[in-house]
């Protein structure tokens, strides 16, 4: 294992012989967004274009009475006013039901009879200007009978509760089961017991919801913001054509999160589109995007920790509920997340965790960076630290008492098969805080707190991924790499071409990679689940080794050495020997030489991940290829009397396995903690009854670079990972240790723990009053 | 197109006052822009025109008759930068630090911020502890207003429909005066939660506070003066911990804020207490350091 630190300046890894993985270099992304020439979802314009609106619900819950559009159409300028009845088929279908027991709930397109969400779309305006488009908006007349709404997903329990669908109000409810969990909590020498609470929280990606759709020889193109082009099969469902008919294009993303996972202005575009047969932007603004984009799950966990006095950890019972808003979404993946990795990075032989995704008229939760595995990280870990002071550990002890390692049986009955490097991230991030700061005022407190957490990366198991890949070396030497994938803004293309580079020795700059469209790319799945270096990585690492194979084999006997001596580097295939005399061939030549004997220079791949089996009944079975784990740790300074929380110092540490990109990585971590920290003491989509009531950054803060300390970063190198080359995702790892490093923290400062997102100064406070009343228990527990 | 409309530069003053004049209650002046070009763009104001009155330019912040002058048009940063301002009213290059972030403190004006009388802007909160004086000009001639008339209710100024703000007048501080100002933000460059600009008199052996004048920004439609019934508990005493707190914690009681999504009415009422607390202290230590002529 290699620790490396500053991983900017750092040499490729010292147990590894790359020349091109393990660097940073200054990819074709990097480039076009520094020179402002991306162009993103928004910025594709076509002649004789219409502007595309989504007309709202103002309702949480109501009957619609009826819709009156006559005025809209009216308006100069409007070329198109569509509503449910011009839907073919008016269903926004979750095909990747796990088929586990989930309520099947459908979503309309358009809302028909009754809406469920505040922002729920009703109708649609194309017209000449945005500007009429938006007058038009205001002019479609929606009647409303109000109906009873559920806002609270404990409420949404209660057997009286009003339904917001027929089916029921419970979406999903997983169970994990493991041992004997009652009678080991019986036998624990010590309890603890907690509840904690998260918020909705916006996904604030730089570029909101956007696209342009036109049709074309009886095609339907999108070229849009999204993380999943197949959402092509949705949309030919929704049109009723055949799936040949649609193409969706995915642009280089300004961010998604999870949050361009599910469809957003792809159903409404391909309908105005195709209802007009003319060219249709719609861009939605922040506005809009605040609130009617999907949310993260705001959760309530409640865990029962039961051990020994030593501290070894004998039972878990944990009890979690999502707010899955109005519609299913992804929320049943959410909450399976949430429930296999409830009890954290620790061996508990005797678990019940019980998680429920709950149908609310809030605006639909969905994917997010963490999905489900984040939430219960401020779960787990204050569950730790409470045990560690009942029972006079420090933190670090009893988490060594009882951290997994390698080999060892989760939750789920599954065993590690890969490194666990927690240790090593945890020594790193507490030796970057360094000494410990003073307070700066009368009422101010330093405190110090550290959480660690394991995120999967790759899809759950039973959904049996796979991603294709078609490469090409061409006659000059260079080569195309094409692919479904889709690029978030972290560099999902530019890696594959790193690892092509390192297998095939073609420069990167004789590379292009061709991605995100459905026409012209093999299928590589979604970008989300961190799920692309390792699904996607994978298939351009086996299928360039297959296409070398292939290749090697005309080299060798050109150069008359066994093919696997040769060294593939600088755009050359090269003799292995040492005595400076080494021969090689240009890849120009070698593809000409192969064109000339028949053999293929191109490969289309696919790569498969191992498959496996979950049995809902047992709450036993296969769930994540792997984890990536990681250590943070915070100091903050608390003023006692405001409330207010300064972050003083942060250091992360996560293992990769095997950095393609230190400077990608690096990225990862650093905006995943500014996330994280924007989770952990600010970011709050709050509702009033179903009511948004921050849908401006004026209201919805996210941290500016101002509110942010320096973000110290330590990657460890493990060489353990599922990923190409051993590397393991990075995307949503992050985002998750953030808040219970803060919460931990804050403890230390004020003595008492917080237990709800975000710690608001004003929830700080209250802390401080209830602990002068006299109302918090000796571990810092709320009584 | 929604939103659009006729925009005009004004060279002078003069100009500025008819232009204004011609568009009556459809134009809408142009300093800074950072809290109507915002605005324009939500399209929450709607102007017919829009008066640039950026071309007449400030003049350096200067005194006069005992009073530091400040042009309408004077910039958020210049307050930092102006050796007047800091010998003068320090307290304005002390909370002007505050606003939002530097790209605000660059084109946002002194004269703009009083005008838009934000209930939580830094300067109006400031301008009425120092008890200045606004300087409006119309068609009709020019009048002098006290900041504490001019500031009427939340984004609402004593301003008549005519009248254009051009200047605004500040004593400057006394000797023996401290100063302070303090806010909280949620999120930095935001405005303020609650913000308190405070000044205090000490008499000449720096023993006793001979005088207090306290504003509360944030809590109420407008900026409120803290009453010397308020202050009563501190005026008289030598700044005592417990003077101090004791006029906090009256202050906190009188006032009646709002709750929003960004905090509670309570919570308002604790800062409001703690703010008033701090920044008293600060401005007696100054005022004792500054009477016993110690410099700050």
């Amino acid at each position: 294992m290699v620790a490396m630190t500053e991983a900017i300046e750092s040499a490729p890894a010292g147990t590894t012989e790359f020349t091109v993985v393990g660097n940073s270099p200054a990819h074709h992304d990097f480039q076009d967004k520094v020179q402002g020439t991306l162009r993103y979802g928004a910025d594709w314009k076509l002649p004789g274009m219409l502007y595309g609106k989504v007309v709202r619900s103002l309702q949480p819950c109501a009957r619609i009475t009826a819709i009156d559009t006559s005025a809209a159409r009216e308006l100069p300028g409007v070329v198109a006013v569509l509503t449910a009845s011009d839907v073919p088929f008016n269903k926004v279908v979750d095909n990747a039901s796990g088929g586990l027991g989930e309520l099947t709930v459908a979503q309309p397109v358009l809302a028909e009879d009754r809406v469920r969400y505040t922002g729920e779309p009703v109708a649609l305006i194309a017209a000449t200007e945005p500007e009429i488009a938006a007058a038009a908006v205001d002019l479609v007349d929606v009647s409303y009978a109000d109906l009873p709404g559920i806002f609270d997903p404990e409420e949404a329990l209660e057997p009286e509760a009003p339904l917001v669908h027929e089916a029921g109000n419970v979406l999903v409810n997983w169970r994990i089961g493991r041992g004997d969990a009652a009678a080991a909590m019986a036998a624990a020498d010590v309890v603890i017991t907690g509840e904690y609470r998260s918020q909705h929280v916006e996904h604030a990606y730089l570029e909101p919801e956007s696209g342009v759709g036109w049709s074309d020889n009886g095609v339907l193109t999108l070229r849009v913001s999204t993380q999943v082009i197949e959402h092509a099969s949705q949309i030919a469902r929704i049109l009723d054509v055949s799936e040949n008919k649609v193409r969706i294009i995915a642009s280089y993303m300004g961010g998604g999160f999870g949050g361009k996972e599910d469809m957003t202005v792809e159903p409404y575009l391909a309908l105005l589109a195709w209802h007009t047969q003319r060219p249709v932007r719609m861009v939605w603004d922040r506005q809009e995007s605040i609130l009617a984009s999907t949310k993260r799950h705001p959760f309530v966990m409640r865990y029962r920790t039961g051990a020994k006095a030593d501290g070894t950890l004998l039972a878990q019972e944990i009890d979690i509920i999502g707010d899955a808003g109005a519609y299913p979404c992804l929320s049943a993946r959410v909450l399976f997340a949430g429930a296999a990795l409830a009890a954290g990075p620790y061996r508990v032989p005797n678990i019940t965790t019980r998680s429920r995704a709950v149908f609310t008229n809030n605006v639909p939760a969905s994917a997010f960076r963490g999905f489900g595995a984040m939430q219960v990280v401020f779960g787990y870990e204050s569950q730790m630290d409470k045990l560690a002071e009942r029972l006079g550990l420090t933190p670090t002890e009893i988490r060594d008492r009882n951290q997994v390692s390698k080999g060892d049986t989760i939750p789920t009955g599954e065993s590690l098969h890969t490194a666990v490097e927690l240790t090593a991230t945890r020594d790193l991030a507490l030796a970057r805080l360094g000494p410990r700061s003073t307070a700066t005022g009368p009422g101010c407190r330093v405190g110090r707190g550290f959480a660690s957490g394991m995120q999967p990366y790759g899809r759950t198991i039973w959904f049996r991924d796979h991603a294709s890949v078609w490469l090409t070396l061409q006659t000059d030497g260079s080569l195309l790499i094409r692919s479904g994938v889709t690029d978030l803004g972290a560099g999902q293309a530019a890696s594959l071409c790193q690892i092509a580079s390192e297998v095939l020795g073609a420069p990167l700059e004789e590379i292009s990679v061709y991605i995100g469209d459905t026409a012209l790319n093999p299928p590589a799945g979604g970008t989300f689940a961190t799920r692309q270096l390792y699904m996607s990585g994978n298939a351009v690492l086996s299928g360039a080794r297959e296409l070398r194979d292939s290749l090697a084999a005309v080299a060798a006997e050109e150069l008359g050495v066994p093919p696997d001596t040769l060294v593939w580097r600088d755009g050359m295939v090269r003799t292995a020997d040492s005595s400076g005399q080494n021969r090689g061939i240009r890849l120009a030549e070698l593809a000409q030489m192969c064109q000339r004997r028949g053999v293929s220079t191109s490969n289309l791949h696919t790569w498969r991940a191992r498959g496996g089996e979950f049995d809902p009944e047992a709450g036993q079975g296969d769930s994540f290829p792997d984890y990536t784990y990681g250590t943070h740790a915070a100091e903050v300074e608390v003023d006692t009397e405001t409330g207010v929380v300064r972050v003083l110092k942060y250091a992360a540490s996560h293992d990769v396995g095997q950095q393609i990109n230190p400077v990608r990585v690096q990225g990862q971590i650093q905006g995943g903690v500014m996330q994280g920290l924007g989770y952990a003491l600010m970011e709050d989509h709050a509702l009033i009854d179903g009511q948004p009531v921050s849908t401006l950054f004026a209201n919805y803060l996210i941290p500016t670079t101002m509110d942010m300390p320096d973000i110290e970063v330590d990657v460890v190198e493990s060489g353990e990972g599922c990923g190409p080359l051993n590397a393991r995702g990075i995307g949503e790892p992050p985002v998750g240790p953030c808040a219970a490093a803060i919460a931990s923290a804050i403890k230390d400062a004020i003595g008492v723990r917080p237990n709800r997102l975000p710690i608001t100064p004003e929830r700080v406070l209250e802390l401080i009053d209830e602990q002068a009343a006299g109302r918090v228990a000796k571990d810092g527990d709320h009584e | 197109m929604t939103g659009a409309f006729e925009y005009q530069l004004a060279d002078s003053w003069e100009e500025a006052v008819e232009l204004h004049r011609i568009w009556g209650e459809d134009g809408k002046i142009l300093a800074g822009g950072q809290s109507l070009v915002p605005m324009l763009n939500l399209r929450l104001v709607q102007p017919a025109g829009l008066i640039d009155i950026n071309p007449i330019g400030a003049v350096e912040p200067r005194v006069a008759d005992d009073r530091l002058v400040l042009s309408a048009l004077t910039r958020h940063q210049d307050l930092l930068r102006s050796p007047l301002v800091r010998e003068h009213c320090p307290i304005l290059a002390e909370g002007a630090a505050q606003i939002g972030n530097v790209r605000v403190r660059a084109r946002g004006t002194v004269g703009g911020s009083m005008c838009h009388a934000d209930p939580s802007g830094e300067i109006p909160c400031m301008v009425l502890a120092l008890d200045g004086q606004l300087i409006a000009h119309s068609p009709r001639g020019q009048r002098v207003i006290d900041a504490e008339r001019f500031l009427r209710s939340y984004l609402t100024t004593d301003l008549a429909e005519d009248e254009l703000l051009t200047e605004i007048r500040l004593p400057i501080r006394k000797h023996g005066q401290g100063w302070a100002f303090l806010e909280t933000v949620r999120r930095y460059s935001d405005f303020a939660t609650v913000e308190v600009a405070a000044t205090a008199t000490l008499s000449s052996d720096a023993h006793t506070v001979t005088a207090l004048r306290v504003v509360v920004g944030g809590v109420a439609d407008r900026p409120l003066i803290l009453s010397d019934e308020l202050l009563s508990a501190a005026v008289g005493g030598t700044g005592r911990d417990d003077e101090l707190r004791a006029v906090g914690a009256a202050a906190a009681a009188t006032v009646s804020p709002e709750s929003d999504v960004h905090a509670s009415a309570d919570y308002r009422r604790r800062l409001t207490e703690v703010l008033t607390y701090r920044a008293l202290g600060k401005a007696i230590e100054r005022g004792r350091a500054e009477s016993k002529g110690a410099g700050v």
